[in-house]
């Protein structure tokens, strides 16, 4: 293979993290059927920071639901690295997302009876398996949660518990996290700083992370942006800026009648 | 308000049933068991009611006043019997002859356990016989038995059975008929009958007097009771007495009144411990409901609904939710109290038929206290509910839990304001024996309350203590520490189980103290090593010739040997017991015994010795004059007071010559002491002795471990009763443990959607919520254990100076209790852990 071809475009030059493929899902039947993926087909490349936008209701939730093998798709396959995981049981999906798929949820969802270094190792501890100490150490120096590992959640702030639930989802070096509005419960200053961490385990772990997302500034520290409406997607920014996300969402917004036409 | 509480209800329906199953659990045990009470009670009378049916007048000799005795009985006179024969009034007669008799099973040995063997004459019709198989006795030496005999004997149709009584000696009796009573009945309340003909009857009740226990006479045509009954005033006399067959009829009633009350009770007790058990659930599921619901109530604050308000919107759900699920709970109860009767009635008291009484007490006690109940436990949450500042509905945090101190504080004051209760009560520190008794059980009362406040203290470290069992496995910590991330619901749930746990520890480390305290007082006191003697149960308590006595002294390795007799006499006009040995000193050194004052080394004619108790009681000193009258006396006798005997513990009342047992009830030594020689082999004198007795089945020799389980077999047949008190305890238990972990699943729902999202198994899920219910239902456990070694310890205190003095700890009981607590923790766990593990994970993280 010559080395010396023109740098092709990041998506196709790394490997994929996550790939999906035709995805459809409806909810519900007859006059009241909601679909809310129609033939999404989307790849998130290995080690990159990508953002999934859309007004409520486009299906982005369920998008991230799909890929994470928390949802079932009515079509379409799902691979997460080499795995397929259209089709898995319970069991071995419960497996796959302990060993491949990191979280980060809104509401920070720690559990109150253990301290914060006990909510880190809990993954590890589910599985039975012992942390990597260097790792888990990184993680907690990056994360500046070395003397907050004794407290209990509810001894912590918002953002401090956001940070616990960061170092929780990288602890297993998993093949992706996924954020599901990381930020929407923190302040700016506890957002800037769970963010400004999201990007840091890009760029100096290569952390995969998928992170969805209503807010352009938060969407603006990812590599790239994705943008569904009506279960499609509808627009693929890269290297995005806040304001390139703000213009695309308002351009997008004046779609909407459009999209609603096409129909 | 109300229609927001109506839609409020009806969109909780899965907690509002678990809420209702205490109250309808409570509701239905009261109603069961007043129906229970009453259609026993009912079924008794009727069976009251068919003895000596078709009679009028029924005849029966007059008992004597003040006389416990019942082993000797008087009888109806044969020219009575001529005289009531004779009457022109009279159409019909029929004769009953019956007293306790000893028979002989095939292994020889006394047959019958509690109930008694009755001897009675083929002809009597105080109860209806039908004859199965073979036919009645016709001569002196047949004999015709009841099913029941035939079951416990071995013995049948064809086979010699021996027999004896008070008055008769061994005698052998050709079984000719075996028969059953109406119904199709084997037995009368589980007792063993043999039916013989009129004048062996006679002979076996009698001692061959021709007189009769009963007369059953019937009028002649146009003649009523009442005219019946004048008519044959003349001919009764003196020593008999005529009623009518109500009367009759109502005595009985009168008599089995007495135990059905007492059933009815202990029914009624199992009833309330429910009620009380259902507080704790009822009030604990509505703090959980209510906690959980904490948003919505500061809603209804934040758009304007007053303190008062929210007050009675909790009351109102209470009262609507304890009205129905009393009423469905007096229904059930009703139900089961109705089909419990027959189950008691042909299991325990064999009777034919049952009949069903329904009394309108039932449900409307069982309805009011289930809604009571409901709604005054579901105050103290409404109150707190009531607090609820408005801005909750705007946040969305784990709460800290709020500080113990208080509770723990009250907790400790209540426990010992009971505990106070209880040692003033068993003091006698109160006026009455009423008062004392209520100050005790009200005390009893008020320390579960108060260990119950405490227990939110206790379950942080105890809980910790317990979970070092599970911390093997991950999921299992997070159990245990999901048992103790709530104190005060952990508590109350625990508290739940405790109830009962404390129950029956504390009533088995009593009576096993009781048990305990007798062995080692028998132990230091008695010398001899062997007894020979009859089972404690036997109809006809048991003898051996007094020739024996000699050969057994003269057996190698025997030091001494003590023969006993027994009476129950009347001295002074109180009911006494007298002993008889011709050893009569070595009698009273057998049992500990010292003469305190005068002498006893060889009782003479007229002349009595007593234990310092009895003399006390009598208010009698030496040189004084007693007159005694024995059990088979015609006359009294007069009696100088020669010796008393101090620390005496084994032995009651009175000592005299052996010339007198010819008037005792057995005229024949009942009991034998023998003293083993030091260095002799026991075993070796055991045998020796064994042979010397082999032709008198009704004695054995035993042990003191022997002797000492027959006389403390009462003893552990309550200890086994009282486990019944567990097992009702449990099962309301285990509704509360399952109630606690539904709600506390449904309250962790994000949370288990969480776990089960970043890879925990369902098999994991599982397991975390078995180990918090069999935690929670082990914690109860032990405060239940710990709390009835408590109590039992205070009581054996408090009864110590009445010779209670060994605190014993039915630790086999014990680990048994342990065991049946981890039992409820893994059936309470079922269903919540099913739920848990079946969480939608997408509906629990989701908040769109």
């Amino acid at each position: 293979m010559p080395l010396a071809n023109p740098p092709a475009p990041q998506l196709t030059r790394t490997r994929s993290a996550v790939t999906a493929a035709n995805l459809w899902r409806a909810y519900g039947s007859g006059e009241a059927q909601v679909v809310a993926l129609r033939d999404v087909s989307v790849q998130f490349a290995s080690g990159a920071f990508t953002a999934i936008m859309g007004p409520s209701g486009s299906g982005k939730s369920t998008l991230m639901h799909c890929l994470a093998g928390l949802d079932t798709t009515d079509r379409g396959t799902v691979r997460i690295g080499e795995t397929a995981i259209t089709g898995l049981n319970d069991k071995a999906l419960t497996k796959l997302r302990r060993d491949k798929i990191g979280f980060i949820f809104q509401q920070f969802n720690l559990l109150p009876t253990l301290t914060a270094e006990e909510n880190i190792l809990l993954p590890a501890s589910i599985a039975g398996t012992k942390a990597d100490p260097e790792w888990i150490a990184r993680i907690i120096a990056t994360l500046d949660l070395a003397d907050r590992l004794t407290h209990k959640p509810t001894e912590l702030s918002g953002g401090q518990q956001q940070r616990v639930a960061c170092a929780r989802a990288l602890a297993t070096r998993p093949e992706v996290v996924f954020a599901d509005e990381p930020t929407g419960n923190l302040d700016t200053r506890s957002s800037g700083e769970v963010l400004r961490f999201l990007r840091r385990s890009v760029d100096d772990f290569g952390q995969t992370i998928v992170m969805v997302t209503h807010d352009p500034s938060a969407a603006a520290h990812a590599d790239r942006v994705v943008f569904l409406a009506d279960g499609q997607i509808v627009e693929d920014l890269h290297r995005p800026t806040a304001d390139a996300v703000i213009d695309t969402m308002r351009g997008f917004e004046n779609r909407v009648p459009l999209a609603g036409e096409a129909r | 308000m109300l229609r927001a509480t109506l839609k409020g209800m009806a969109a909780r329906k899965a907690r509002l049933i678990l809420t209702s199953l205490a109250v309808v659990l409570g509701s239905a045990f009261i109603a069961a068991a007043l129906v229970l009470t009453a259609s026993i009670r009912a079924t008794v009378d009727d069976l009251s009611g068919d003895a000596y049916k078709g009679a009028d007048v029924i005849v029966q000799p007059v008992e004597p006043e003040n006389r416990g005795d019942r082993l000797v009985r008087d009888g109806v006179a044969a020219e009575t019997l001529a005289a009531i024969e004779a009457n022109g009034d009279v159409a019909d007669v029929s004769t009953t002859v019956t007293w306790m008799v000893n028979a002989l099973g095939e292994d020889g040995k006394i047959v019958g356990g509690f109930a008694p063997t009755m001897a009675v004459n083929w002809g009597d019709e105080s109860v209806e016989r039908e004859m199965r198989e073979g036919r009645a006795p016709e001569a002196d030496g047949e004999v015709a038995v009841s099913a029941q005999f035939v079951t416990e004997s071995g013995l049948g149709l064809g086979d010699t059975v021996t027999a004896y009584s008070l008055s008769t000696d061994e005698t052998p009796y050709e079984i000719v008929g075996v028969y059953g009573y109406a119904g199709g009945r084997d037995s009368l309340s589980g007792s063993t009958e043999l039916a013989f003909t009129t004048t062996e009857a006679q002979r076996l009740v009698f001692g061959g007097e021709d007189v009769y226990s009963a007369v059953a006479v019937t009028a002649a045509d146009g003649v009523d009771a009442d005219e019946l009954l004048k008519a044959l005033e003349p001919a009764v006399g003196a020593e008999s007495e005529a009623i009518t067959h109500q009367a009759y009829v109502d005595d009985l009633n009168a008599e089995s009144a007495e135990v059905t009350s007492v059933i009815g009770y202990f029914l009624l007790g199992f009833g309330l411990i429910a009620v009380f058990v259902s507080v704790f659930l009822i009030a604990n599921t509505f703090s959980i409901v209510i906690a959980g619901r904490l948003k919505e109530i500061a809603m209804m604050r934040a758009i304007g609904a007053g303190r008062g308000q929210i007050i009675r919107s909790v009351l109102a759900e209470a009262g609507l939710l304890g009205a129905a699920a009393a009423a469905v709970g007096a229904g059930l109860g009703v139900a089961a109290g109705a089909g419990l009767t027959s189950v008691i009635a042909n299991g325990f008291l064999d009777t034919a038929t049952t009949s069903v009484a329904i009394p309108w007490s039932a449900p409307l006690a069982a309805v009011a206290v289930g809604l009571g109940v409901t709604v005054l436990s579901a105050l103290v949450p409404a109150v707190r509910a009531s607090k609820t500042p408005p801005v909750e509905a705007m946040r969305e945090a784990v709460k800290a839990d709020k500080p113990i101190t208080g509770i723990t504080v009250t907790g400790l004051v209540v426990t010992l304001l009971g505990a106070a209760g209880i040692i003033l009560g068993l003091n006698e520190t109160f006026g009455s024996d009423d008062a004392n008794l209520i100050a005790a059980a009200v005390g009893a009362g008020v320390v579960f309350i108060g260990v119950a406040l405490l227990t939110a203290w206790l379950s942080k470290p105890v809980v910790a203590l317990l979970g070092a069992v599970w911390s093997w496995s991950f999921a299992g910590r997070l159990g245990r520490l999901n048992a103790s991330r709530n104190p005060r619901r952990t508590a109350v749930t625990a508290a739940a189980l405790m109830i009962g746990v404390t129950l029956v520890t504390a009533t088995a480390t009593l009576l096993t103290s009781v048990k305990e305290s007798l062995a080692e007082r028998f132990d230091t006191t008695i010398k001899a090593e062997l007894f020979v003697t009859g089972p404690v149960t036997a109809s006809v308590p048991a003898t051996f010739d007094p020739e024996v006595m000699d050969e057994i002294r003269a057996v190698d390795g025997v030091e001494a040997a003590v023969d006993l007799y027994y009476d129950l006499a009347q001295i002074d006009g109180t009911e006494q017991y007298v002993n008889a040995s011709s050893d009569i000193e070595g009698a009273v050194t057998q049992f500990g015994g010292v003469v305190a004052e005068g002498s006893m080394k060889d009782l003479g004619e007229g002349e009595i010795a007593a234990n310092d108790a009895a003399a006390e009681q009598l208010g009698i000193g030496i040189g004084d004059t007693v007159t005694a009258t024995f059990s088979r006396g015609t006359e009294a006798h007069e009696f100088t007071l020669v010796a008393i005997i101090a620390d005496n513990e084994e032995s009651d009342g009175f000592y005299v010559d052996p010339a007198y047992t010819a008037e005792f009830y057995t005229p024949k030594p009942n009991m034998a002491l023998v003293d083993v020689a030091d260095g002799a082999d026991v075993g070796d004198v055991t045998a020796e002795v064994e042979d010397l007795i082999a032709d008198q089945p009704s004695v054995s020799v035993q042990n003191h471990e022997e002797y000492l389980s027959q006389v403390t077999v009462f003893f552990d047949y309550a200890i086994i009763a009282i486990q019944l008190l567990l097992a009702l305890a449990m099962i309301v238990a285990v509704i509360g443990v399952v109630n606690t972990l539904v709600l506390s699943v449904l309250e962790r729902t994000r949370e288990l959607g969480m776990l089960r999202a970043i890879g925990m198994t369902r098999g994991q899920t599982t397991r975390m919520v078995t180990v918090e219910s069999v935690t929670i239902a082990l914690f109860g456990a032990l405060l239940g254990i710990g709390t009835g070694l408590l109590l039992g310890w205070i009581v054996q205190q408090a009864l110590a100076p009445t010779g209670i003095e060994s605190f014993a700890i039915p630790t086999a009981l014990i680990a048994a209790y342990l065991a049946a607590s981890v039992l409820v923790g893994l059936l309470a766990a079922i269903a919540p852990a099913v739920r848990a593990s079946k969480v939608d994970i997408l509906g629990a993280i989701s908040y769109e």
